[in-house]
């Protein structure tokens, strides 16, 4: 970890020093994503090492492995949305809306193609695809719009997305489970390459093109300074509506995305298909490093909180243990990380706060 | 506490009294050995540059910050572990400059709320307190509206009414802080009148101010503080405008103009016309050549900041015109005027201006993104790298690396910052609210310097500041602002300080 000194500004009447005590908050977030991705990949490590040594057979089993694989793309990808969301200081409540609302399109689309005419059904499938992608882009412009322009909180202008889109969802499927997505994306998602699941690729490959997008593009850059400091970057002319649309609109798309990693991995879609999810992707974008408040975040450190997670959920299946138990894990590791942080923190507050008072001199007025 | 102790000169108990304190911030000393001892009825100058640690002194005296060493005594008794509470207790109020009043409340709420907050009473009865605010209004003769909003008031009334508070808290020690920044003569002479009536009282009062006629004219001790450490105390009597200066600076003071007269063009780079915002300033007229540096001064809430707000968007004007090289521009957003070329440093550094958390790097590009593109999609990181190093050398910022975090820079080194950022976006003109505020001696003239250098490569620079040797040393012009209005413009030899005093304050 960078030493971080804090060594406020002496020069300046009017509470400078007082703001900067204030703001020794907000160096928790950097604090935390200077370790994140270590720290998550130490995680990673121990509790695969920890399920290894309770339940090798079961754990270490190769099907074991590849379903942790398998399994991990579509939150993985739901996370570094969030991720983004995070970034610019909001969040998305309405990722797995945004998913689920595409997987339904698509296979509603497919389906109904496909009764008829299921050959032209599969030619037509790239179009279905990128329609499905293009609604969950509105989707997600939708919310910049609300966010950016109109000025509403992202949470709440994201719940009312997730609760319009969920509505919708369930008006148009009457509650039921669609069959019949596209069969090519089930056969898609079971080939692997050099033994690793193609869905797992597709995840890294969003990775990295995040990743990219975020550090070395001018959008990237301005989404960080953006959630930085809101009136900076204003002052700095950072335009935010246009930051916070591409950010929504980003996001929007990756929970298409997630949509189509739904039905390549189980060809049904439903309304409240993974509706643990947004929970789950919050506390794997926070483990990952991101800063709530805005600013920080690294993508590797939310690939490799995926993966944990992953890890502990397969381990407690191993375990024979239930999905509540599970539930209840994500909590405490959560809760563990944050204390981690916390004390780290306020035991460098501490040290620096109790200095032990030198002795004084006596009488030393008046030195003219 | 209403026992009347006029000053006699003749100390006894110092009601307040610290000895030898001293407190640094990470590795940078602030306080170093400084000792001052307040006695009842006595008004105490405080005097020092910016950054000598006065305000650091002050923390540590009401409990908000924990001195490295040394005592603190009241009444004669020592209080190792002072805290805000304590010292509330105690007596001992801070009247901020921002007076710390609630905007949405009355002036009579404001008055005892804090008392009544202190007595931990569960329920705020108006009726029962209003009588506790009109006695002390009364007994100041005061003529405060009680039940108007404090956000109505003006700068004085508000502070009249921390003041106030202050009394209805049974303060025996009340320090103010700049008290004087943004009043006008007459209001100032308002204030010493109700110092000396708190003195009658017996109120120690610490006065904190770099005023010097006022900290001549008002107290009866002198304490001098410069760079944390502890110069001179003794009798007000003994000292006299150029010692003190000599004493706050450690040399002879530095007013000399240090400026060129560029051969100005025909076309000035930025022609101001009747602008006005209802409310913060009215008809504004000004132009400003390539290579000129013009200073924009007035007094706190004379309408100095808003109007160069609204020169970049933040406070668009309701009428008037604008414009850049000749071409009228209509200034509606911050893109507008960064598009237009103007640049904006602003007044607040630490939440206007930087990304604390961030590193410089990121704080010097944070303007200038789109220049730095390649292609449609991607930064030229190449690019970015050299800009960044380039002003990074350029400017001289003090850090390690460019990868530090702003937060752990020096106010000097991160002004720097900001200015690099302006400077990455190579604006036609710049405008700078408080180019120095809180930024020591040595970087402040390395920052005057900048700016000379960037008039004389063709920039229009314009400085809002109420430093007036800043102003003298290196503006061509000065526009004096009063009340919303531009009411008088020096140039040449006419810009000296006390000119521009005079004005500012009439």
């Amino acid at each position: 970890m960078a030493q971080t000194k804090n060594q406020p500004d002496l020069h300046t009447p009017g509470g400078f020093n007082a703001r900067i005590d204030n703001g020794m908050g907000a160096m928790l977030g950097r604090l935390t994503r200077d370790r994140s991705v270590v720290r998550m990949l130490v995680l990673l490590v121990a509790a695969f090492a920890f399920f290894t040594l309770l339940r090798p057979s079961i754990f270490l089993n190769p099907l074991n492995l590849e379903n942790i694989a398998v399994s991990a793309p579509e939150i993985g990808i739901l996370a570094i949305a969030m991720m983004l969301a995070m970034l610019t200081g909001g969040i998305d409540l309405s990722v797995v809306a945004i998913a689920n609302f595409t997987a339904i399109t698509i296979t509603t689309l497919y389906a109904g193609l496909a009764a008829g005419n299921p050959g032209q059904a599969n030619s037509l499938l790239p179009l279905i695809l990128l329609l499905g992608l293009a609604l969950a882009a509105v989707a997600g412009w939708f919310n910049g719009f609300l966010i950016g322009v109109v000025g509403i909180t992202p949470i709440l202008a994201t719940l009312a997305t997730m609760q319009i889109l969920n509505g919708i969802a369930v008006v148009w499927t009457g509650g039921q489970t669609l069959y019949g997505a596209p069969e090519a994306l089930s056969v898609i998602a079971k080939t692997t390459i050099v033994g690793v699941p193609v869905l797992f690729l597709f995840f890294l490959l969003i990775a990295v093109v995040v990743a990219v997008l975020v550090n070395v593009t001018p959008l990237g850059l301005k989404l960080q300074l953006q959630g930085a400091n809101p009136v900076a970057a204003r002052y700095s002319g950072i335009g935010s509506r246009r930051v916070l649309t591409s950010t929504y609109v980003t996001s929007g798309l990756l929970g298409g995305l997630a949509g189509i990693v739904f039905i390549a991995r189980n060809p049904t879609a439903s309304a409240d298909y993974g509706s643990s999810y947004v929970l789950l992707v919050i506390v794997i974008a926070v483990l990952g490093g991101t800063n709530p408040a805005g600013g920080f975040a690294t993508v590797a450190g939310v690939v490799l909180a995926t993966l944990t997670l992953q890890v502990v959920s397969s381990g407690f299946n191993a375990l024979r243990l239930s999905a509540y138990e599970y539930s209840i894990a994500q909590g405490v590791i959560l809760i563990a990380v944050m204390i981690a942080d916390q004390m780290r923190f306020r035991s460098r507050r501490r040290k620096r706060d109790l200095q032990p008072p030198v002795p004084a001199a006596p009488e030393t007025q008046g030195k003219s | 506490m209403t026992s009347s102790n006029p000053p006699t000169g003749q100390p006894g108990v110092p009601v307040l009294e610290v000895r030898n304190i001293s407190k640094s911030y990470g590795g940078a000393k602030a306080l170093e050995g400084v000792s001052l001892a307040l006695q009842a009825g006595h008004v105490h100058c405080l005097a020092g540059e910016n950054g000598c640690g006065k305000s650091t002194l002050i923390k540590i005296i009401s409990g908000a910050e924990r001195p490295d060493g040394g005592e603190i005594f009241i009444d004669g008794k020592p209080h190792p572990f002072m805290t805000p509470s304590q010292a509330i207790k105690e007596g001992i109020q801070v009247i901020y400059q921002d007076f710390s009043l609630f905007p949405n409340l009355t002036v009579a709420e404001n008055i005892v709320l804090t008392s009544v907050v202190a007595k931990r009473s569960k329920v705020f009865s108006a009726g029962k307190n209003r009588p506790a605010a009109e006695h002390i209004v009364k007994e100041l003769g005061l003529t405060l509206d009680l039940d108007k909003d404090v956000e109505r008031l003006s700068v004085a009334d508000k502070q009249l009414t921390a003041i106030c508070r202050a009394l209805v808290s049974e303060a025996r020690v009340i320090i103010m802080d700049e008290p004087t920044t943004a009043l006008t003569h007459s209001e100032v002479a308002r204030l010493f009148g109700i110092v000396r009536k708190l003195q009658d009282r017996g109120v120690a009062l610490v006065f904190v101010s770099h005023k010097l006629e006022e900290a001549l004219q008002v107290s009866q001790d002198l304490t001098i503080l410069r760079n944390g450490i502890h110069v001179v105390s003794g009798p007000t009597t003994g000292f006299d405008r150029r010692s003190l200066i000599k004493h706050m600076t450690g040399r002879a003071v530095n007013e000399t103009r240090l400026i060129t007269s560029p051969q100005l063009e025909e076309r000035p780079v930025l022609s101001v016309r009747s602008l006005s915002v209802s409310g913060a300033f009215h008809d504004v007229a000004f132009d400003l050549h390539r290579g000129e540096i013009l200073g924009i001064t007035g007094l706190l809430g004379s309408g100095r900041s808003e109007i160069a707000e609204s020169l970049f968007g933040v406070l668009p004007a309701d009428s008037g015109t604008v414009e850049v090289e000749g071409k009228t521009v209509r200034i509606r957003s911050i893109d507008d005027a960064i598009r237009a070329g103007i640049g904006y440093v602003p007044e607040d550094r630490l939440t206007q201006g930087l990304f604390l958390e961030k590193s410089i790097a990121d704080n010097i590009i944070a303007g200038s993104v789109d220049k730095h593109r390649r292609g449609p999609i991607l930064l030229d990181s190449g690019k970015v790298s050299s800009s960044i190093r380039r002003l990074f050398d350029q400017l001289r910022i003090k850090a390690p690396n460019v990868l530090a975090p702003v937060r752990s820079l020096s106010g000097g080194n991160a002004q720097r910052v900001v200015l690099a950022k302006w400077l990455a976006n190579q604006p036609k003109v710049l405008m700078l609210n408080g180019p120095t505020v809180g930024v020591d001696v040595g970087s402040k003239e390395e920052i005057l310097a900048v700016l000379r250098e960037q008039a004389g490569n063709g920039m229009g620079v314009l400085v809002i500041s109420d430093d007036v040797p800043e102003l003298v040393t290196v503006c061509n012009r000065v526009l004096i602002v009063r009340q919303g209005a531009v009411v008088d413009v020096l140039e040449g030899d006419a810009v000296n300080g006390t000119a521009i005093e005079e004005l500012m304050a009439a």
